[in-house]
C-alpha cells in the first residue's frame, strides 16, 4: 500500500492530536486534577504514530509508557485515553489500570509497568497467530533502554528460531529516564543487536513520518507473508522530561532547539504544503476539530462518575 | 476399568487427553520433548514439533511466552524443569499472568499452566529441591495445585488445563514414580475441593503433597494407640477448600498441619491465621504447624531430612496439640 494523501493527513492530525492531548494532561496534571504523574513524548511522535498507523486494525501493538502516540496511532480515542488517567466507572478498564492503557479490540495489548516485561508476552502473541493462522502481525515498540533488559534477547532469539510474524521496533528517543543513553550503553544503535539472531534490522529517521510509516508497513508485510520477524529503530529526541515535576537538566538547550528545527510535525506539515495536500484553512478546522475533540473528552472524563468501591473486589478470576 | 500407573503416567495421559481435546492446547519448555521427568515423552512423536516446543533457556521468556500465547487464543502448559527455577520467572507470573485478567475488566483471559517438579528428592541441593508453592498464594489471580497420588494428578491435571486462569501445577519429584489406581475413563477433578484421606475424630492434619503420605503413615501409627486423626488433602491451596476442613475442625477441635516448603509465610501460616480469624470457636489447643526452617536447603542427605517433617514429626506434633501444649 501506497502512502496516500489520506494517510498522510491522517498522520498529520494524529500527531497534532497528541501532541496537543499530552500538552492538556500536562496542564491537567500540574494541576493535580488527575491522580497520577504524566510520561510525555515531545518530539518523537512520529514514530509512535506512524508504526500503529501501518498497522491493521486486528494486528497487535504492545506499546510504551511514554505519551499517546502508539496509542492514538492503533485506535484509541482521547476520552478512552482521559477516562483512564482519571480512573473513572466510564474507562475501558473501569478504573483498574491508569496510565497502562489498553484495548483490545483495537489490538492494543497489554502495557506492562515494569519495562521489558512484554517481550515474551509479545512473542507468545506472534506464535498464536502464526499458530492460529489468523494473520495477524505483532508489533512490539519499546524504548533503547528497556532493550538493556535480558528478556530482549531470548524473545529476539525465539522470534527468529519460529520465524514469528512480529516486528520489534526500538523508539530511541536517546535518553533513558533521567540520564542519557550516551551514559548507559556503549552502542548507540540498538536494532542491530537483532543480527546476532539473524534477524534483518534497519536503523531510520523517526522525525520523518512517512518513512517511519513505509519502512514500518515493509517490515509489517513482510511479516504477513510468513518471512519472519525484523528489527526496525527510530531516531529522534525527546524534548520533554521524563515525567511531569522531572526537574530535567539532562537534556542540553542547544540539542533541544536542533531538535525542534527537526520537529516532525513542522517537517510533516511542510510535506503537506509542499504537495498542496493542505492549505491554511483547512488546518486550522483540523486543529479546532482536535481541541474541541480534547476539550470534550476533558469534560467527560471529569464529568463521570467513579466507580463503585466495590468494583476493587470484583473479576480477579475468569470464569 | 482402572489399573495401577504412575504419576508420570498419569500426567503424560492427562497432556495427551487434553491435547487431542483440544487443538490450541500445547506445551512449551526447555526439554519437553524428550521430557526430562517425562511427563512429555513421546508426545512430540504423535501432536509434532509445533505443540511439543522446546525453548532455550531462559525462564522469563517463555514463561512470558506462555502469557502471551495465552491471552491469544492458546492454552500453553509451560514446563519450569524445577520449580525453584519458577522464581526466574516471578515477573510474568506474579507481576503478569495472574493480574492481567483483572486489570483489563475482564477483557484479556490467560488460560495456562505452569506444570512444575519440586521438592526433595536427595542428591540435588539447594536449588533443585525447594517447595515453594506456598509462595504462589500471594499474588493476585493464581490458582495452585498440589496432588499427592497418580489419580488426583491426572484429574486435576485437566482441570487446570481446562481452567481459564493461571494455574500452578506442583509435581513432588519423589511423587513421580509413585503407582495408584488410575481409572481408564475420563474424569476430572475440579479445583477447590479438598479430599479427605482418613476419617478420624480426634485430631486433623491437613497435609500438602507428598506430605499427605507422611501424615496417613502417622495416621496409621497414631491409631494403635487409639488416637484417631483425619487427613485432610487440600489438594489446591488457591482456591482453598475451607469447608471441608472447617467441618473437620467441629468434629477434632484440634489442628495440625505440615508442609514441605518452609514454615515461615507457608501454607500453615495462613491456615493457621484462618483458624484463629474464623475457626476460634473450634479450637481446643493451639495450632501446630510443621515445615521447613526458614534455611536454604542443604545437600547432604542428614541435613536434608533434617529440614523436612516426617510421620515421626507429625506424630509429636498431634500428640503435643492434643496436650493443648
Amino acid at each position: 500500500m501506497q502512502l496516500t494523501k489520506e494517510i498522510l493527513l491522517d498522520l498529520y492530525r494524529k500527531m497534532n492530536l497528541v501532541r496537543r492531548l499530552e500538552k492538556r494532561l500536562e496542564e491537567l496534571v500540574t494541576a493535580a486534577r488527575v491522580p497520577c504523574s504524566g510520561h510525555f513524548g515531545l518530539g518523537q511522535e512520529a514514530v509512535g504514530v506512524g508504526v500503529a498507523s501501518a498497522l491493521e486494525k486486528t494486528d497487535y501493538i504492545f506499546g510504551t509508557h511514554r505519551g499517546f502516540a502508539e496509542y492514538i496511532g492503533k485506535g484509541m480515542s482521547p476520552k478512552e485515553i482521559l477516562t483512564e488517567y482519571y480512573g473513572k466507572a466510564t474507562s475501558l478498564s473501569q478504573g483498574r489500570l491508569g496510565q497502562h492503557l489498553l484495548k483490545l479490540e483495537a489490538g492494543i495489548m497489554p502495557l506492562p509497568s515494569s519495562l521489558g516485561s512484554e517481550f515474551g508476552i509479545s512473542v507468545g502473541a506472534a506464535l498464536s497467530s502464526q499458530r492460529l493462522k489468523n494473520n495477524k502481525v505483532t508489533l512490539n515498540l519499546f524504548g533503547e533502554g528497556t532493550a538493556s533488559q535480558p528478556d530482549c534477547y531470548a524473545s529476539l532469539e525465539m522470534a527468529s528460531l519460529w520465524k514469528l510474524p512480529i516486528v520489534f521496533v526500538c523508539n530511541n528517543n536517546q535518553f533513558v529516564e533521567l540520564d542519557s543513553f550516551k551514559n548507559l550503553s556503549p552502542s548507540q544503535d540498538v536494532a542491530s543487536r537483532g543480527a546476532i539472531f539473524g534477524i534483518p534490522y534497519e536503523i531510520t529517521d523517526g522525525n520523518d513520518i512517512s518513512l517511519v510509516w513505509e519502512t514500518t508497513r515493509r517490515a509489517v508485510e513482510k511479516a504477513r507473508r510468513g518471512e519472519g520477524p525484523s528489527f526496525l529503530e527510530f531516531k529522534t529526541y525527546r524534548r520533554s522530561t521524563h515525567y511531569t515535576g522531572d526537574p530535567g537538566g539532562y537534556q542540553s538547550q542547544e540539542e533541544i532547539k536542533d531538535w525542534e528545527k527537526k520537529d516532525p510535525i513542522d517537517r510533516c506539515k511542510n510535506l503537506l504544503l509542499e504537495r498542496r495536500f493542505l492549505d491554511e484553512n483547512l488546518e486550522d478546522s483540523l486543529l479546532k476539530e482536535i481541541d474541541t475533540e480534547i476539550e470534550e473528552a476533558v469534560r467527560y472524563a471529569e464529568e463521570s462518575p467513579f466507580p463503585a468501591p466495590e468494583v476493587a473486589n470484583t473479576g480477579v478470576y475468569a470464569l | 476399568m482402572s489399573r495401577e500407573i504412575s504419576f508420570i503416567k498419569a500426567v503424560r495421559e492427562a497432556f495427551r487427553e487434553e491435547m487431542l481435546r483440544d487443538e490450541k492446547v500445547f506445551v512449551l519448555g526447555e526439554d519437553v520433548r524428550a521430557g526430562i521427568f517425562a511427563t512429555t515423552s513421546g508426545l512430540v512423536n504423535e501432536f509434532g514439533p509445533d505443540r511439543v516446543v522446546n525453548t532455550p533457556i531462559c525462564e522469563s521468556t517463555f514463561v512470558g511466552v506462555g502469557v502471551g500465547a495465552a491471552m491469544t487464543g492458546l492454552r500453553p502448559v509451560v514446563q519450569v524443569m524445577f520449580s525453584d527455577f519458577t522464581f526466574m520467572a516471578m515477573e510474568m507470573i506474579a507481576n503478569q499472568a495472574g493480574q492481567w485478567h483483572y486489570l483489563s475488566n475482564g477483557a484479556l483471559k490467560v488460560p495456562m499452566v505452569i506444570e512444575t517438579p519440586c521438592g526433595a528428592r536427595g542428591g540435588a541441593g539447594y536449588g533443585h529441591s525447594q517447595s515453594i508453592e506456598a509462595a504462589f498464594m500471594y499474588p493476585p489471580g493464581l490458582k495452585v495445585v498440589v496432588p499427592s497420588d497418580p489419580y488426583d494428578a491426572k484429574g486435576l491435571f485437566k482441570s487446570a488445563v481446562r481452567d481459564n486462569n493461571p494455574v500452578l501445577f506442583f509435581e513432588h519429584r519423589r511423587l513421580l514414580t509413585l503407582k495408584g489406581e488410575v481409572p481408564e475413563e475420563e474424569y476430572t477433578i475440579p479445583l477447590g475441593q479438598a479430599k479427605v484421606r482418613r476419617e478420624g475424630g480426634d485430631c486433623t492434619v491437613v497435609a500438602v503433597g507428598r506430605m499427605v503420605h507422611e501424615a496417613m503413615a502417622a495416621a496409621e501409627s497414631l491409631a494403635r494407640e487409639g488416637i484417631q486423626v483425619e487427613v485432610i488433602d487440600p489438594r489446591t491451596l488457591v482456591p482453598l477448600d475451607k469447608e471441608t476442613i472447617l467441618k473437620s475442625l467441629q468434629k477434632t477441635y484440634h489442628l495440625v498441619v505440615a508442609e514441605e516448603g518452609r514454615k515461615r509465610s507457608g501454607f500453615g501460616a495462613e491456615l493457621a491465621a484462618l483458624a484463629a480469624e474464623e475457626w476460634f470457636d473450634y479450637l481446643d489447643a493451639p495450632v501446630k504447624r510443621l515445615g521447613a526452617p526458614s534455611v536454604p536447603l542443604p545437600y547432604s542427605p542428614v541435613l536434608e531430612r533434617a529440614c523436612i517433617p516426617d510421620s515421626k514429626s507429625i506424630i509429636a506434633a498431634v500428640k503435643s496439640c492434643l496436650k493443648g501444649e
